[in-house]
């Protein structure tokens, strides 16, 4: 339960409140014994459709009923001529926005929207990225939009510049949009790539966003999205695997190795050490005892190191 | 000039300490108002519900309390024929709820009340050819069901029955530029899912693919001036995010990082000294999913009185070490 103020009432109003529920449940409790008979009797029709409606539009978190309704479609799909299936579906979608605007984070309700517009023949992705822009209009920070949009996107083949653009009318709008600059960062290694590194920017269009978000944070430096944006900027740098310390010891027979980064050392992976050219024997365990087969640090024990 | 920060301000009497009995009560008579509204509304996470009301008397030393065979045999009806188990009885099969009817019965030192085989074939069924998992056969592809997935194996020991590298590879592939995760590959950064992908790294011993200093400070810089932890920037602090954010930091070994006596400070004030229990915020309506994360939180930030909480399975530590269980985690 999220954001449900806890409120002092009457006798009264707690007695007329009990009551209210009381049917309510009575409604809830008859319409889904029906509904689970007639998922029993394969009853696939649209009686079935409206009664999962009814309490879907209640309570769009109840899975098992979106599942119901999936199989209606499914069943209905095998029937049903193309036309008649193209009206279902246009209906479906038409309640499914009814249900975001009672509960615009429903995993299921955005889950059940991909479903349909999947099972259509000529879906229309320009209305779906219009919802979208309505639904972040409302709620800027909504991820299962911001997801469903993504999804939209890659179906339809937007532009991924167009989708740059309409992440920086969000920033412009208001700085503090943190999935906005989350965005940025996605596209930007797609539409610039770096052509000496496989997972960054150009140069030049690094410094513009460091420009943008200087402006961000100085418009609001209490706002920590532009902060963490800044930080990815910035830390471009990468470790180099090098071999940072080697240490061999003759008496004990023992082979030390560390790495600047955790390397995997098991079954496939193995790590030879060669004296004067000759590859000596050896097998490999990680100094923490974890049985981890990454470590940064190497010991083998029982090397032969006297040849 | 700026925007205000989002936060909330702690009433002046407000609870100071621990209610650790009327939070026994609570949940305690909480599984027998059957036949209440509330009750009923929530069927479809019931096996949730009951995973988080025996997790959470369990920390308080009272499982006693619950209703062992009832609740066995509850869990056993609610196992589907192709392995999974469901939220409730009739409802269908599903991750989320096959690794919570997991975690009670090995809670209950019970594993035999579950067709074992089954369902670890079920998992495995789930896996995709990324790596990712979905939750159901209905295919919503999700980093939670990564989670619930490795977990699930881990608690029946059965880790090697899935692709664990192709899994990791998902999981990475889901990594942002704050250094947190999300629900897919390109999904904004949030709490719940960086404790999920973490979680799943650590039972995996992977956790060096993860850059801690960067999520480390995205996860402390949760913390709000009220003390309360929120689960992604500029929103509201909520109790269930002090289990998410600082079980995250448990697992990568910066837990010093926040600021432990605003957030215990900020979570017994979340407490309903009339009804017991825990709200996500202080004057809101309690439930028994923020009791738990009040519970685990507290216990996490070293409340004595409470048994210590395992920060990957959310369970108490004793029973991770009593199925031999090992987990990395940061130092
Ligand atoms: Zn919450």
């Amino acid at each position: 339960m999220h954001g449900r103020i806890k409120v002092k009432t009457t006798a009264e109003q707690q007695e007329t409140k009990r009551k209210e529920r009381e049917k309510k449940l009575k409604l809830y409790n008859a319409a889904t014994g029906k509904i689970f008979d007639k998922r029993k009797n394969k009853e696939f029709d649209d009686d079935l459709l409206a009664l999962t409606g009814e309490v879907l539009a209640q309570n769009s978190d109840l899975y098992t009923l979106w599942n119901i309704r999936k199989e209606t479609f499914l069943h209905m799909k095998e029937i049903k001529t193309k036309e008649e299936m193209e009206k279902i579906c246009n209906e479906e979608l038409y309640f499914l926005e009814s249900c975001l605007k009672g509960n615009p984070k429903s995993y299921g309700t955005w889950h059940h929207r991909c479903f349909v517009l999947d099972n259509m023949a000529n879906p229309d992705w320009k209305r779906e990225l219009q919802l979208c822009n309505i639904f972040l209009e409302y709620d800027e920070r909504n991820f299962h939009c911001w997801d469903y949009r993504r999804l939209v996107v890659k179906r339809s083949k937007v532009p991924i510049e167009e989708e740059l653009e309409f992440t920086t009318n969000k920033i412009h709008s208001n700085f503090s949009n943190f999935s906005s600059w989350h965005y940025r960062s996605k596209l930007l290694p797609l539409i610039y790539p770096d052509p000496t590194n496989p997972v960054g920017v150009k140069e030049e269009i690094l410094l513009k966003e460091f420009e943008a978000v200087q402006n961000a944070f100085f418009t609001d430096p209490d706002d920590q999205s532009a902060w963490f944006y800044h930080r990815w900027l910035l830390g471009r740098g990468r470790k180099k695997m090098v071999i940072s310390c080697l240490y061999a010891s003759r008496p004990q027979n023992r082979v030390i190795v560390s790495t600047s980064q955790p390397v995997l050392v098991g079954s496939n992976h193995q790590m030879e050490v060669y004296l004067k050219d000759v590859s000596i024997e050896g097998s490999w365990s990680n100094v923490a005892g974890n049985g981890s087969p990454y470590s940064r640090l190497w010991i083998s024990f029982k090397f032969c190191l006297t040849g | 000039m700026g925007s205000p920060v989002k936060d909330v301000s702690i009433p002046e009497n407000a609870p100071k300490t621990l209610l650790l009995q009327k939070h026994c009560d609570y949940i305690a008579a909480y599984g027998s108002k059957k036949d209440e509204y509330e009750y009923c509304m929530t069927e479809y996470l019931r096996m949730s519900g009951i995973y988080w009301g025996l997790t959470v008397m369990d920390l308080m030393g009272q499982l006693d309390k619950m209703n062992k065979q009832e609740v066995l045999d509850f869990v056993h009806q609610c196992q589907h024929e192709c392995g999974g188990v469901g939220a409730s009885i009739g409802h269908d099969p599903h991750l989320l709820y096959t690794l919570s009817a997991v975690q009670i019965v090995t809670l209950y030192d019970a594993q035999d009340t579950l067709d074992v085989e089954k369902l670890v074939q079920f998992v495995k069924d789930l896996q995709q050819e990324d790596g990712s998992f979905v939750g159901d056969k209905w295919g919503e592809v999700d980093t939670r069901f990564s989670f619930c997935a490795v977990a699930c194996l881990a608690l029946l020991g059965r880790l090697n029955e899935v692709n664990i590298d192709k899994a990791v590879d998902f999981i990475l592939s889901c990594m942002n530029f704050d250094g947190g995760f999300g629900c897919r590959p390109g999904s904004e950064s949030h709490s719940g899912q960086i404790y999920c992908c973490l979680g799943m790294l650590s039972i995996v011993g992977r956790l060096h693919h993860v850059n801690a200093d960067m999520l480390g400070w995205w996860l402390c810089e949760r913390q709000l001036p009220s003390g309360g932890l929120n689960g992604r920037p500029e929103k509201l602090p909520d109790v269930c995010y002090s289990w998410w954010v600082l079980a995250s930091l448990k697992i990568i070994g910066k837990i010093h990082w926040i600021d432990k006596e605003k957030l215990v400070r900020f979570i017994l004030a979340c407490q309903d000294e009339e009804t017991g229990g825990f709200a996500d915020r202080p004057g809101d309506v309690v439930d028994p999913f923020h009791t738990l994360f009040g519970i685990t939180g507290l216990s996490l930030l070293g409340e004595q009185i409470l048994k210590p909480v395992n920060p990957v399975f959310c369970m108490p530590e004793e029973t991770i070490r009593k199925a031999g269980i090992k987990l990395e985690l940061l130092t």
